[in-house]
């Protein structure tokens, strides 16, 4: 071999092993973590707040499951600490602010949720944090079906009225909530009220036709999400027609259905009349021949 | 018959009486006793301990008995099609086939009927089904309509037989003191008088429209048995036609083996004649290509829509575990034997009997398949479950159950055999004098 195909050749094998060797490339990079907190307060109880991390999987994001998320109220202290969250498989994780933080809670008209992972052998450590004004929310109804909510925030130590927020008036059904009307969402005016008129007639309720209104703000930049319920007997009465004493294929066997028994037992019977009746013919058969006798 | 010599009535009389086993009929009949007993030894077990004998589990809680007694119904179904379809056509030719077909058919629905309590586990459950069961459920339909297709089977070869008992009663010192008092016992009243000519035609007739409804009730309701649940596989309204194209099948074939068979051992060459197989070939590769019309239905639909849920399924079936009994049951069992069968030379006696084998194997193995890979593959997934939850092979005593019962049927059929003509003695004698005039 010439000098010069021996250099070629070692310079290809060389480009050919390269690829396969990764002492050049840096260490695996952790990933980054994108935590998101929302605050939550329902009938005006105990507030309570949500947690969702997800992370850019495959150009997109997805939930990360798993992850250890430390909560504090207003500053990173022991004693401001709401409580450690793990996220599920959907990414989320929810906690009530304890009650022994009921003092810090009425220190102040605004408060700021911190989020804070300290990061793994996978994500890097990551933070965040949602600021909240302290407001309620409070649901009415009017005579002619009317349903009227009512916004106020803490300003000056005294409710005031919030006007031009985004209000839902719906009506609470099994998978989601229902709109009262064709309007998705109704402005506050200057006296912290929206309302609406009914137009859910004949909606079914439960046994006395009662069913449930809800007022809500949603994910509001200043008070987050709130909501309220009240129970009227707007709705039709439901009556629920049990079939498990009624004749049905699935029945127990003395409440088969009258239709299949007829079909059933007039095949088997007329089968087995013909069958009986040439059990008997065998007889007749027997008598013929012993007379022939 | 369509035999160009005519025979002596004597020499029919004598070709047709039952005969004593030879050398290799006792070597048959204890082959056959040997694989009962180990049979029975396995059921004994099985009731000692339990069905946990078995490797049935919660998943695949319908087995090999399962797919047995599906074939076991579907061979039954070929007495109707023999006896009955052929007599109302008016198809005379078929006249030496019809008590193997009978024989056949009682045989398969007395074990189809063992297979189901043997599959219940605890025998008294058979006794609770008639106390407990629900008129709503196709299992009940499936337990009256077997019971009834039973007694009409044993009707349709007791009615037949009469004739020809009273021509086995003139030889006592050929059939000896025993067989003799029983032929007194069942059929010694048969004088054969015009009137009772006419009374046992009559019935016949009855019987034979009777058992086409009941014999199609039979396979239709065994396959709703499957049909009436929501599995992948059963989920069709195709399986009723499908089942009943399948029986006809396996039945057809299964008649032609015992042709072969009872042709080659009691010397019947003038009876059952090529002309015979000739027949009876053009009907099985007819059959099959009904069958095998019915599978693509079942297969094809179903592939081109590969549901997700339906996918891991027929996968398994086409190119997984069960693709290898898959392709024989539609290659051996019925691509072949039409191939084969097409051609004159494929429709002699040994290519036949060959053929025979081939769709009685092939539709045996098919019962399983139909069974067992929808049972395996569940709507909802299996979760935590261990790990012999996921396949299933039968356990040796579920093999020599199934082993004893298909023994058990072909010992049936033996005894019949030795005790009855094979071929209608009578009736041969009546188509011969009609043939003369």
């Amino acid at each position: 071999m010439k000098p010069l195909n021996k250099t070629l050749t070692g310079l290809l094998s060389a480009l050919l092993l390269l690829p396969g060797y990764n002492g050049f490339s840096q260490g695996a990079e952790k990933a980054s973590l994108n935590i998101a907190i929302s605050y939550f307060n329902t009938n005006n109880r105990i507030p309570y707040l949500a947690v969702n991390v997800k992370s850019k999987i495959t150009g997109r994001f997805q939930p990360v499951g798993g992850v250890a998320v430390k909560l504090f109220l207003n500053k990173d202290s022991a004693g401001t600490f709401i409580g450690k969250v793990v996220t599920s498989e959907k990414g989320e994780a929810h906690t009530f602010i304890p009650p022994s933080l009921q003092k810090e809670w009425a220190s102040s008209k605004s408060h700021t949720f911190l989020a804070s992972f300290d990061g793994d052998k996978v994500y890097d450590p990551a933070k965040a944090d949602l600021t909240v004004g302290k407001a309620k929310i409070l649901i009415d109804t009017v005579a002619g079906r009317s349903v009227v909510a009512t916004l106020m925030e803490m300003k000056d130590a005294t409710w005031t009225p919030v006007k031009g927020a985004d209000v839902v008036l719906a009506v609470r059904r099994l998978g989601s909530d229902l709109n009262i009307n064709e309007t998705l969402t109704f402005a506050t005016d200057s006296t912290g009220k929206a309302s609406g008129d009914f137009k859910r007639d004949s909606i079914p309720g439960d046994a006395k036709g009662d069913i449930t209104l809800v007022a809500k703000i949603v994910d509001n930049d200043k008070y987050g999400n709130l909501s309220v319920e009240k129970t009227v007997p707007w709705g039709a009465k439901f009556k629920y027609n049990s079939t498990f004493n009624e004749r049905t294929l699935f029945a127990t066997r003395d409440k088969a259905p009258i239709w299949l028994q007829l079909i059933a037992y007039s095949i088997m019977f007329a089968v087995w009349g013909i069958l009986i009746y040439l059990v008997f013919n065998v007889f007749k058969i027997k008598k013929l021949g012993e007379s022939a006798k | 018959m369509e035999n160009s010599t005519l025979i002596a009535d004597e020499k029919i009389i004598a070709d047709l009486l039952p005969q004593k086993f030879g050398k290799w009929g006792k070597i048959w009949t204890g082959f056959l006793v040997a694989i009962c007993l180990v049979g029975m030894y396995a059921y004994y077990r099985q009731l000692r301990y339990g069905l946990i004998v078995t490797n049935m589990k919660d998943y695949v809680s319908w087995g090999i008995y399962i797919s047995n007694f599906v074939f076991f119904v579907a061979i039954s179904l070929v007495g109707s099609l023999i006896t009955a379809v052929f007599r109302l056509a008016n198809v005379h030719w078929s006249t030496p086939l019809t008590r193997i077909a009978e024989m056949i058919a009682v045989a398969a629905i007395i074990f189809a009927s063992l297979i189901i309590i043997v599959d219940m586990g605890s025998p008294e459950r058979f006794y609770y089904l008639f106390t407990h069961g629900r008129i709503q459920s196709p299992i009940i339909w499936d337990v009256i309509v077997i019971t009834t297709y039973f007694f009409i089977s044993i009707l349709l070869l007791f009615y037949p037989l009469l004739p020809d008992i009273k021509i086995l009663l003139r030889f006592k010192e050929k059939s000896g003191n025993a067989l003799h008092k029983f032929y007194n016992y069942i059929g010694s009243f048969w004088k054969g008088t015009p009137e009772q000519f006419k009374l046992s035609d009559k019935a016949i007739n009855i019987l034979c429209i009777t058992i086409i409804p009941v014999a199609f009730t039979i396979h239709t309701v065994t396959s709703w048995l499957f049909a009436t649940t929501y599995r992948p596989g059963w989920d069709s309204t195709n399986f009723g036609a499908y089942f009943i194209a399948g029986a006809f099948l396996v039945g057809a074939g299964s008649v032609v083996v015992a042709m072969y068979v009872f042709r080659k051992a009691y010397h019947l060459e003038k009876y059952i004649t090529e002309n015979h197989f000739e027949k009876m070939g053009r009907i099985v590769v007819l059959l099959a290509l009904l069958y095998l019309y019915f599978n693509v239905n079942e297969f094809l639909t179903p592939a081109f829509k590969m549901k997700e849920s339906e996918s891991a399924y027929l996968t398994g079936l086409f190119s997984g575990n069960f693709s290898l009994p898959f392709w024989f049951a539609i290659i051996v069992g019925m691509i072949l034997p039409i191939i084969i069968l097409v051609f004159k030379k494929g429709r002699k006696p040994l290519p036949m009997f060959i053929v025979g084998i081939m769709v009685v194997v092939g539709a045996w193995f098919k019962r399983y398949l139909i069974v067992t890979p929808t049972l395996l593959h569940p709507f909802l997934p299996m979760h935590d479950v261990p790990a012999s939850y996921r396949h299933y092979f039968p356990s040796w005593e579920e093999w020599a159950i199934t082993c004893g019962s298909l023994a058990g049927t072909m010992l049936i059929i033996t005894i019949l055999a030795r005790i009855f003509p094979i071929i209608p003695i009578q009736e041969t004698i009546t188509e011969q004098h009609e043939t003369v005039e």
